[in-house]
């Protein structure tokens, strides 16, 4: 029955109602509020987003306790960063999704019992290198993400396990290679490949 | 260092992922400077390092977590949820109270007037009701659909990205020399079981994946499905107290499987030492 409500729900979110264009007017506003200490604004923000953050909190953390602590940081973080964030480095939700994946991973890698860790890769995982990494994602149209989800369920098997490994498990390149046990340059080589693949299947029918 | 521009330039799909370590950014990004080819492709990955943000299953965050965040954020509690009230409410239940109090005033003209535009307005309603389960019933199939391939790739990475995990080579026997097989294992996820070149069997027989522990008998993981090429990837559960795999081997057994084995063996292999 959830599944009805999703539907009805999604008739009037902003993916459905709104451009792209208008969506990030509304965001920027929203967070130009919150540096004013507009708490209706953080509200709305996470009226339009608290389900892409959570669920993608919960994709790495894989426990709800967890990935509602994510959701609650995630936006204690972006109240106290409002007054500093900069439109020009890319949308509010790829601001969001960024410290999303960056808290959720902390909390993943702190739970992972690795003895064999490097204590420098210990600890805080940095914060994507460029915050524009995600600017495009305001722009990506419900149909390209259904297209990359189901690209990524027929990339071949190890390709996808290495993506996966790498964005959802927080494991660098080297600690891949070793839980295969394969050569560094051939999960290099699959990642690559992979995400290559998923851009052409994500982009083929853009119009 | 002193990487070769090609292994350099294989770098860009980590890059995007945030799975090099500040030394191997720092070298990328150096390179990055440099090379066009590669500023390219960097930028025409981030889309997809982006999308798989939002390409996991989307999951309803539970309702008591709204007050919690934005109190713990800004030490205020916020009106209610924005999305459904304010043009959702001028229907129904506006006009109703309206028409109670009209209809002790106004003649029954008027309240036949409404009767009319009220039926009207419920036919329209059961139509949009219907198209939307229409759409809801569609949509069910196709999230049943991409839950189960989700949750098929998810149990696959949860095994190979486990701590304790365990690779397990399998050779082809005689009877199929080329075949070649690897497993997977570990305690607390279970195991991924990937084969080439299985030969096609009789009708009436599968081919049963087996471990061998040093003590008491085969214990079955599973039947394998290989597709035409003789190839498979999949994942199994298996008991979390087996002993350590002996050995892993495939057998071929009558349909529907059996509680031991009693085929002729295909691939078999040891846990690397």
């Amino acid at each position: 029955m959830w599944v009805f409500w999703a539907v009805i729900g999604r008739v009037g979110s902003s993916e459905a109602g709104r451009g792209s264009a208008e969506d990030a007017r509304v965001d920027q506003d929203a967070v130009r509020r919150m540096a004013r200490h507009d708490a209706d604004a953080l509200a709305e923000l996470y009226d339009r987003y608290a389900r892409a953050i959570y669920s993608f909190a919960l994709h790495i953390v894989g426990e709800q306790a967890d990935a509602e602590d994510v959701v609650q940081e995630v936006f204690a973080q972006a109240w106290t960063q409002a007054p500093r964030y900069e439109a020009r480095r890319g949308a509010v939700a790829a601001w969001l999704l960024t410290m999303t994946r960056s808290r959720a991973i902390d909390r993943l890698r702190a739970r992972r019992a690795r003895p064999d860790a490097e204590p420098a890769n210990e600890g805080q995982l940095r914060e994507l290198v460029d915050p524009a990494a995600l600017q495009d994602l305001g722009l990506l149209t419900r149909d390209q993400i259904s297209r990359l989800r189901s690209a990524m369920a027929r990339l071949p098997v190890m390709q996808r396990v290495v993506i996966e490994m790498a964005y959802f498990e927080g494991l660098t390149q080297s600690e891949i290679a070793e839980r295969l046990e394969e050569p560094l340059g051939t999960v290099k080589t699959r990642v690559r490949l992979g995400l290559l693949k998923l851009r052409e299947a994500m982009t083929e029918s853009r119009i | 260092m002193s990487a070769t521009h090609e292994t350099v330039h294989e770098m860009s799909g980590l890059y995007v992922l945030d799975a090099l370590t500040p030394a191997e950014v720092a070298e990328f990004e150096a390179h990055l400077a440099v090379c066009e080819a590669c500023r390219a492709e960097v930028a025409a990955l981030r889309p997809v390092a982006a999308g798989l943000a939002r390409a996991v299953p989307q999951v309803e965050p539970p309702a008591h977590l709204r007050e919690r965040v934005i109190r713990a954020a800004t030490g205020t509690a916020v009106g209610g949820q924005g999305g459904a009230s304010p043009d959702v409410r001028t229907s129904t239940p506006s006009v109703a109270p309206w028409l109670l109090a009209a209809a002790s005033l106004v003649a029954a003209i008027a309240l036949g007037w409404y009767s009319v535009q009220l039926r009207g307005r419920v036919t329209a309603l059961e139509g949009s009701l219907q198209q939307a389960l229409t759409q809801a019933s569609l949509a069910e199939a196709q999230i049943a659909d991409a839950q189960r391939t989700v949750l098929e790739a998810q149990s696959q990475v949860a095994v190979l990205a486990a701590p304790d995990l365990v690779r397990i080579d399998l050779m082809g026997q005689p009877n199929a020399p080329s075949t070649s097989a690897r497993a997977f294992w570990s305690r607390s996820r279970g195991m991924v079981f990937t084969a080439s070149n299985l030969p096609s069997l009789p009708a009436g027989r599968v081919y049963q994946l087996w471990v061998l522990t040093a003590s008491g008998p085969p214990i079955s993981v599973g039947l394998l499905q290989p597709d035409p090429t003789g190839g498979l990837t999949a994942a199994f559960q298996t008991p979390p107290d087996i002993p350590p795999p002996t050995q892993v081997a495939v057998s071929d057994e009558p349909s529907g499987g059996v509680p031991a084995p009693t085929g002729m063996i295909w691939v078999a292999g040891k846990p690397a030492a």
